[in-house]
């Protein structure tokens, strides 16, 4: 519980120092509401053009995309550290003094990065769940909201595992991190649309390699009603968890790669 | 056995090379930064740690204090492997760097030493004697409301200093703690360390490339160059090995004359009249004063030792560092 209350205190002694820059903060909040509000465009683009997309109708495309924007979001909010700031960390030599403390490097990795700019993606993503909901005529159950919270949460825990082979790349001080960014923000991009549309390799990739479709896409078939890829019900409840799978061996390979880690020269 | 037990240890870095041209890879090249360093440290020392850069100071710190993995050798700080347990080890000791911030920028310096209370699991009473402790020796209650980023560099290093001894570590490390700070900061950057030293007994180990922080501070000094050990002593025994040469300002008021130096002497055209360089066990001062007054009318001249920062780098050149 320590560490539960030492990320918390963290957290908020950064939000307070991102408030610092006030006006920087409001329009950088507002850029980030224009973005994601332009990807919700898209949809509602096609949505327009279509009605339906391999039988999929706009409530359904609704929902995926504010899915997938409330889980990618959260985890930029919460995750930042993993997401976006750690190569730095490695460049700057912050990860040396995480190193002279007694605590873990992840566990303080986490405590040091955070994105409050993104709760403006993550209103939008809610705004989409919302209209998802309503248009695709949804009844909620008590199991449902279950499942919609644990495909949030291994859907954060899975992005933050593919953050965190850029992490290991920069360990290395290995700079290629584009083709780790073909499946963080590529795979964002793709999966907030149902995996179905998309030819078998793409499944595959995002089955496998990056489980969107496992994490994601299985339990939203399952609250829509919606035979799931003809896999048996009760596979909606066990594939997400393949998110939290993905965090674990990244977790360790973090920390096996961490032995190897050479400091910067000051 | 000793409090810090160093034994051959070593380090290599894989340095990548640019690629050349018509090559398909990169050449990688080995850098044997510490190549078999042995030294031990008793409690309480206050050590200093020279070399030149690269020498390989920076990693012996990075190794002592968990952040680095040898590459061979055997270390024990209070009979802990650092690597091996980082948690329990880097609990006992403090880190200073130079030129890294440890502290949050943004906030108040008050907000991150909290934060680091949690960090370090202190106990609010601990915690809060200590810091009162700290904030007098370091003079920094009227800064302890300021966000780091509007102290200067003087108080900032202050502030380092208090939050790397909150948690009462035995043993200090110091990166280049005196790096850009003015007279005055040294100065009581100094008095602070001597004081936390006697006062609580910490083991203090510094590198630097000031020696006056050496001279004040540490009564045993180590060098380091090439990724060994070049001398580990007393400060006085090291200069005595290289406090061998003069220096002699001389103006003249006539025109320059024609000097006929014996040999062993070396000369340089100074801003305005010479310097002469010369080692008073082969040619006597009195003899070089002779010679300079027979060749002109002198019209200023002065005598001086080599300071240690020249000592030191005649040491260097010696030692073909």
């Amino acid at each position: 519980m320590n560490t539960l209350r030492l990320y918390i205190k963290s957290i908020g002694m950064l939000l307070r120092s991102h408030l610092q820059y006030t006006s920087s903060f409001i329009m950088q909040t507002l850029a980030q509401l224009v973005m994601e509000g332009g990807e919700m465009m898209v949809v509602i683009l096609i949505v327009d053009r279509f009605e339906n997309l391999k039988g999929w109708s706009g409530g359904n495309l609704y929902f995926f995309f504010g899915m997938m924007s409330v889980s990618f979001y959260l985890t930029e909010l919460f995750g930042r550290g993993i997401t976006g700031d750690f190569p730095s960390m490695v460049r700057t030599g912050k990860l040396d003094t995480f190193l002279v403390r007694p605590r873990g490097v992840l566990t303080q990795v986490m405590c040091s990065g955070t994105d409050p700019r993104r709760i403006t993606c993550i209103a939008v993503g809610i705004a989409a769940l919302i209209m998802g909901s309503r248009l695709s005529g949804i009844t909620w159950t008590l199991t449902k909201v279950f499942i919609l919270i644990e495909s949030i949460a291994m859907s954060c825990l899975l992005i933050l595992g593919l953050f965190m082979i850029e992490a290991i790349f920069s360990i290395f001080s290995v700079k290629s991190v584009e083709l780790v960014n073909a499946i963080t923000y590529g795979g964002r991009s793709a999966c907030q649309y149902p995996i179905d549309i998309y030819p078998a390799p793409m499944r595959a990739l995002f089955t496998v390699i990056a489980p969107f479709a496992l994490t994601l896409h299985v339990p939203v078939s399952w609250i829509l009603d919606k035979p799931l890829y003809g896999w048996p019900m009760w596979t909606a409840f066990v594939t997400p968890l393949s998110g939290a799978l993905i965090f674990v061996i990244m977790t360790i390979l973090f920390h096996l790669a961490m032995r190897h880690y050479r400091s910067t020269g000051s | 056995m000793s409090y810090i037990e160093v034994n051959s240890l070593k380090k290599d870095f894989v340095v990548k090379k640019k690629r050349e041209k018509g090559k398909l890879l990169r050449e990688k090249e080995t850098v044997n930064a510490l190549k078999g360093v042995s030294f031990s440290v008793e409690k309480g020392e206050l050590v200093g740690y020279i070399g030149p850069n690269g020498a390989g100071k920076s990693t012996t710190v990075k190794i002592l204090s968990g952040i680095l993995t040898p590459d061979g050798g055997e270390v024990k700080v209070g009979g802990i492997v650092p690597w091996k347990e980082r948690k329990k080890h880097v609990k006992n000791i403090g880190v200073v760097f130079g030129q890294r911030s440890q502290l949050w920028w943004d906030v108040p310096i008050i907000d991150s030493y909290n934060l680091l209370k949690d960090i370090y699991r202190i106990p609010q009473k601990d915690y809060e004697e200590r810091l009162k402790e700290l904030t007098e020796a370091l003079q920094l209650e009227p800064i302890m409301r300021t966000p780091l980023r509007l102290t200067s560099l003087g108080q900032r290093m202050r502030a380092e200093l208090c939050g790397s001894l909150l948690h009462r570590p035995e043993l200090l490390f110091l990166d280049e703690p005196t790096i850009g700070l003015d007279a005055v900061s040294k100065l009581s950057l100094r008095e602070f360390l001597k004081w936390e030293n006697r006062e609580h007994g910490t083991t203090i180990m510094l590198t630097t490339h000031d020696m006056e922080d050496i001279e004040a501070l540490c009564s045993r000094v180590m060098v380091l160059g090439h990724g060994k050990k070049l001398f580990d002593g007393k400060l006085s025994d090291l200069l005595e090995r290289y406090d061998t040469v003069r220096n002699v300002h001389v103006k003249f008021s006539s025109e320059y004359p024609n000097l006929k130096l014996p040999e062993g002497v070396e000369w340089q055209k100074g801003e305005d009249g010479i310097v002469l360089s010369y080692k008073p066990s082969k040619l006597p001062t009195a003899k070089l004063l002779s010679i300079l007054q027979d060749a002109g009318n002198i019209s200023e001249l002065m005598l001086q030792p080599e300071n240690t920062d020249h000592m030191i780098a005649a040491m260097y050149k010696e030692l073909d560092l």
